[in-house]
């Protein structure tokens, strides 16, 4: 079955970004999936393991890598951004440019935004010392540190601690809202530092644990009675370098008195938050945003941010991978119908 | 906690897990399956007279307090009605752990707010003990004259001992060396700690 002369543009090469390409092209349609990095994969490609199944995230990149190049109607563009769009007749006259200045004109019939989410900056948190004490860590960050620590590198660490909602559910210096995945991640994280080193002491910082998904909450509950690692209830308010070690002070809110703790390293479990480049985008494409710059969806849509116009993973709000896929593969439900009646 | 001058906060990472493996060994009790929830305490009969509520002495043997533990109020006071146990969704048996840090406060000698209630509790058990059941006359004069007020409720104990409410003997029950070689088990089988 072939359906000539529509062409969908999925603009990030993540995990929704992957799903939605090669729905959209397993379905008949041309697609163009541009990447602005070297690589496919986005934000997965830095993650050591996943919840709820410890299962190693970069094989789901290299089989969805694989099956994009199988595939046959999927162009890849890695290094490549958008720059520039236009209304045409039938969608979008896009111009596309690689990393070394070379342009390419594109004319799309649908486009996908699928640009992730970033960081927080948590610098603003002046008595957390983030950017000044340099093993105060936020949390992508420490995915590294795991990832030399399995590979035998870094020293063995005697105490962790790990913050969470740094920057979110703050209403004075962050945002309001939940970042939803910061929970889950810091408990895979404690795990596996409990797993690599079982003498090493590993505390989490919680004001409570959000596990709302499928095996979620037994995952928690398996870091915490099988694995060991200490709750500890309270927001941390500061962070002192004494002998050093990182001294944190908080307040054990389960019993009211002021606790400390020494450790090694400090993980900030900061503020998912919508990446620079998608506002610039969503304008390009007519797309609404919220007011934190997420990606906004059309009522009763899963996927339409305007006309011809879809979005999916984290540009939309902090997910986990496999809500990404999920969205992805909506949004590429959306794109199928839309290019199966015209 | 003691008053002290220099005021330090807890430092968790002089905290070992001693005693929460005690309990788990002694008592089968896994405090680490504690939610937090609280549902143990909103529904304590005396929760609202506890220095710490249950779910704080939860928490306190997570915190390896054995100093809190032994001397808090909260310790004399619990009923052991056991509606924490029941209602706690995690299964948790507080009034294990409490039986367990009583045993270890009158071992110990730990000083007591609630010196009395203590009293009362040791003759209750050594009353049955010595006669395999609660001898009330026994206890009621034990712990009247150790509490230094040997005429309290004695017009009460006078009506009470004439319309037959005490005996003076044959109290006991028959198999006395039973009931006895259940004590010293349970004191044994508590001593392995």
């Amino acid at each position: 079955m072939t359906k000539a002369g529509k062409t969908a543009l999925i603009i990030g090469g993540g995990v929704a970004g992957m799903e939605a390409a090669l729905r959209i092209g397993q379905a008949g349609f041309d697609c163009v999936l541009a990447e602005k990095e070297e690589v496919l994969g986005g934000t997965v490609l830095q993650l050591s393991s996943s919840f709820p199944r410890w299962e190693n995230p970069l094989e789901l990149v290299e089989e969805r890598i694989s099956q994009l190049k199988l595939c046959g109607r999927i162009k890849i563009m890695t290094a490549t951004s958008a720059i520039e769009s236009r209304v045409s007749k039938h969608g979008y006259s896009v111009t596309l440019q690689s990393r070394n200045g070379e342009t390419t004109n594109l004319d799309i019939d649908a486009v996908v935004l699928a640009t992730g989410f970033g960081m927080m900056d948590v610098s603003v948190y002046g008595e957390y010392g983030y950017g000044i004490y340099p093993e105060v860590v936020n949390s992508l960050e420490f995915e590294a540190r795991i990832k030399a620590w399995s590979a035998g590198l870094g020293k063995v660490p005697e105490g962790v601690a790990f913050f969470k909602c740094v920057g979110s559910r703050d209403r004075s210096k962050g945002y309001p809202y939940c970042s939803k995945i910061c929970c889950m991640y810091t408990a895979k994280q404690a795990g596996l530092v409990k797993d690599m080193f079982p003498y090493t002491k590993v505390y989490v910082f919680y004001m409570d644990y959000r596990a709302a998904g499928k095996c979620y909450e037994e995952f928690v509950r398996e870091v915490i009675e099988k694995k060991h690692v200490t709750y500890v209830r309270g927001r941390p308010a500061k962070i002192l370098p004494e002998g050093g070690k990182l001294l944190v002070r908080a307040e054990d809110t389960l019993i009211g008195i002021p606790i400390e703790v020494s450790v090694d390293i400090v993980v900030l479990a900061s503020a998912a938050v919508p990446r620079r480049e998608t506002g610039p985008l969503a304008e390009m494409f007519g797309a609404k945003a919220d007011k934190y710059g997420f990606l906004e969806r059309q009522r009763f849509s899963l996927a339409k941010a305007s006309d011809r116009v879809f979005f999916a993973g984290g540009c939309g709000f902090p997910l986990e991978t496999l809500a990404a896929q999920q969205e992805g593969a909506s949004a590429a439900a959306e794109v199928i119908e839309l290019f199966a009646h015209e | 906690m003691d008053a002290d001058t220099t005021y330090r906060p807890l430092f968790l990472n002089h905290i070992d897990d001693s005693l929460r493996t005690e309990i788990k060994r002694n008592c089968s009790v896994d405090v680490e399956l504690c939610m937090e929830c609280g549902k143990c305490s909103g529904g304590c009969p005396n929760g609202h007279v506890f220095d710490y509520t249950p779910r704080k002495i939860v928490q306190l043997v997570k915190l390896g307090d054995r100093q809190t533990l032994m001397t808090m109020d909260a310790l004399w006071i619990c009923l052991s009605c056991q509606a924490c146990v029941d209602r706690c969704p995690s299964g948790i048996d507080i009034p294990a752990i409490l039986d367990y840090m009583r045993e270890k406060a009158c071992r110990t000698g730990a000083k007591t707010s609630r010196p009395l209630v203590r009293l009362f509790h040791e003759l209750v058990l050594s009353s049955i003990r010595g006669h395999g059941r609660v001898s009330e006359l026994d206890v009621a004069l034990k712990y009247n004259w150790k509490a230094g007020q040997p005429f309290k409720d004695a017009r009460l104990g006078m009506r009470m001992l004439f319309k037959g409410k005490f005996r003076f003997y044959g109290n006991g029950v028959k198999q006395r060396a039973e009931v006895r070689r259940l004590f010293e088990k349970s004191v044994i089988a508590k001593d392995v700690s």
